[in-house]
């Protein structure tokens, strides 16, 4: 029974037995408020790469959950490459994905200060919300997803509901910006804020899952031939993609944080 | 007697008392070596084998220690191997691994030292060619210690 289970997509499992959910969390395993959750509980267990005891632990906590009063026999933990604990040590390649998550996340901490401040009615207002969607679709999707889905993702089964999360993730971030984009032709301001919001909590948790999780997960599956492979296709993409653009998303965040800060300082005098 | 207060590297330490009596190998270790010469001093960089190729860069101790070269580290690699302490002409050596970088576009580039202080010298000069070439290519630092455990495995 508890085999069964462990085949099944985390959101379900979870919906059957809500107590699973607070033992996920006392080992910060956070599926509870992912809103894809088809992920299999078998993989997660694995992805999160716990210290055996504390994987051993955890699985005994889920059965006594799934199959009260039985002495259940608990899958065999996988063998895997026992990283050091602390610090995150990536691949070059992952790292470089690292660094591009900080710039995102810059823009997604601004999002509050933008709907907070949202002025459709003026030129600028329209604005400050198209360079924010051009960010998104340029830097975070284009650029950053794209070597991800195109290259990174390619080395991992496509199918696994782990990658199809991830890129379900992908495409509600592309549908907010669509929605966002809509209304902005339709001056609807409520609809703006409410997809802005839904961007910055949706990338917010999907970059932490990213760095935390699937990439240290990754690395632990990738090997050194694969590992040089990926850095030389990501380079490629990097020279065929066009250096001013680049600067620009770089330049925007840098200049909208700067305004933050000078109005807001203007404000609290 | 005193402490010894010596070079690490050169420190005399007998490991018989921990020989494993457990392990007795019976069955032949195929060599994995698919290339001669291996000496960085001997090897040219133009060596069909090092195009794009994963190339380890040993250092000389590394093949004793670890019981399990071989099959480990060496297959499917293009070897050099060098001593950062007592070799001479090390400026060579910069110059031949960042043409193995730039003109011969390796792969990746894995460095595998011994834990003594000396050996740091291999990854320094691995690092100091990175730094001199256009092209970067990932380059990760193995550290074995004097009974051939693998104490890290890093990219730098």
């Amino acid at each position: 029974m508890l085999e069964d289970y462990m085949n099944k997509g985390i959101k379900d499992v979870i919906s059957e037995f809500p107590e699973v959910a607070d033992i996920l969390e006392q080992y910060n395993i956070g599926c509870v408020p992912c809103t894809v959750g088809t992920c299999l509980l078998k993989d997660i267990v694995e992805i999160h790469n716990l210290p055996e005891e504390d994987e051993q632990a955890l699985m005994a906590g889920i059965a006594a959950v799934i199959e009260p009063g039985r002495q259940a026999t608990l899958p065999p933990v996988k063998t895997k490459r026992q990283t050091k604990p602390g610090t995150i040590r990536y691949s070059p390649p992952l790292r470089k994905l690292v660094e591009e998550h900080i710039l995102i996340k810059r823009l997604v901490g601004s999002i509050p200060w933008i709907v907070e401040n949202l002025e459709i009615e003026t030129e600028e207002g329209r604005r400050l919300v198209l360079r924010t969607t051009e960010f998104i679709r340029f830097y975070a999707d284009k650029y950053h997803h794209a070597k991800e889905e195109e290259i990174l993702f390619k080395y991992f089964d496509m199918d696994s509901d782990i990658l199809k999360a991830m890129r379900q993730e992908h495409e509600q971030a592309r549908s907010h910006v669509r929605a966002i984009l809509d209304a902005l032709e339709r001056t609807d301001k409520d609809t703006i804020a409410e997809h802005l919001n839904a961007y910055c909590e949706l990338l917010a948790e999907h970059i932490r899952k990213e760095d935390e999780i699937l990439y240290p997960w990754m690395d632990r599956g990738l090997t050194v031939t694969q590992v040089g492979e990926m850095f030389s296709a990501f380079a490629e993409v990097e020279a065929k993609t066009d250096k001013n653009v680049i600067d620009d998303s770089r330049r925007f965040v840098i200049e909208l944080e700067e305004k933050m800060l000078r109005l807001t300082k203007e404000v609290t005098k | 007697m005193s402490e010894f207060s010596g070079c690490p590297g050169s420190r005399m330490l007998d490991f018989r008392t921990h020989e494993k009596q457990e392990q007795t190998q019976t069955a032949e270790v195929k060599s994995q070596l698919r290339q001669w010469p291996i000496q960085l001093h001997l090897i040219s960089p133009q060596a069909p084998y090092y195009q794009g190729a994963d190339v380890l860069l040993a250092a000389d101790c590394t093949a004793y220690a670890l019981g399990n070269f071989h099959n480990d580290y060496l297959k499917g690699t293009s070897i050099a191997i060098a001593c950062p302490k007592l070799d001479e002409g090390q400026d060579i050596y910069v110059e031949k691994i960042k043409s193995l970088l730039e003109d011969y576009k390796i792969n990746t580039l894995t460095v595998l030292i011994m834990q003594v202080p000396c050996c740091m010298g291999l990854l320094n000069l691995a690092k100091q060619a990175a730094e001199s070439s256009n092209r970067k290519v990932p380059i990760k630092s193995v550290v074995v210690s004097l009974q051939g455990e693998i104490l890290s495995e890093d990219w730098v």
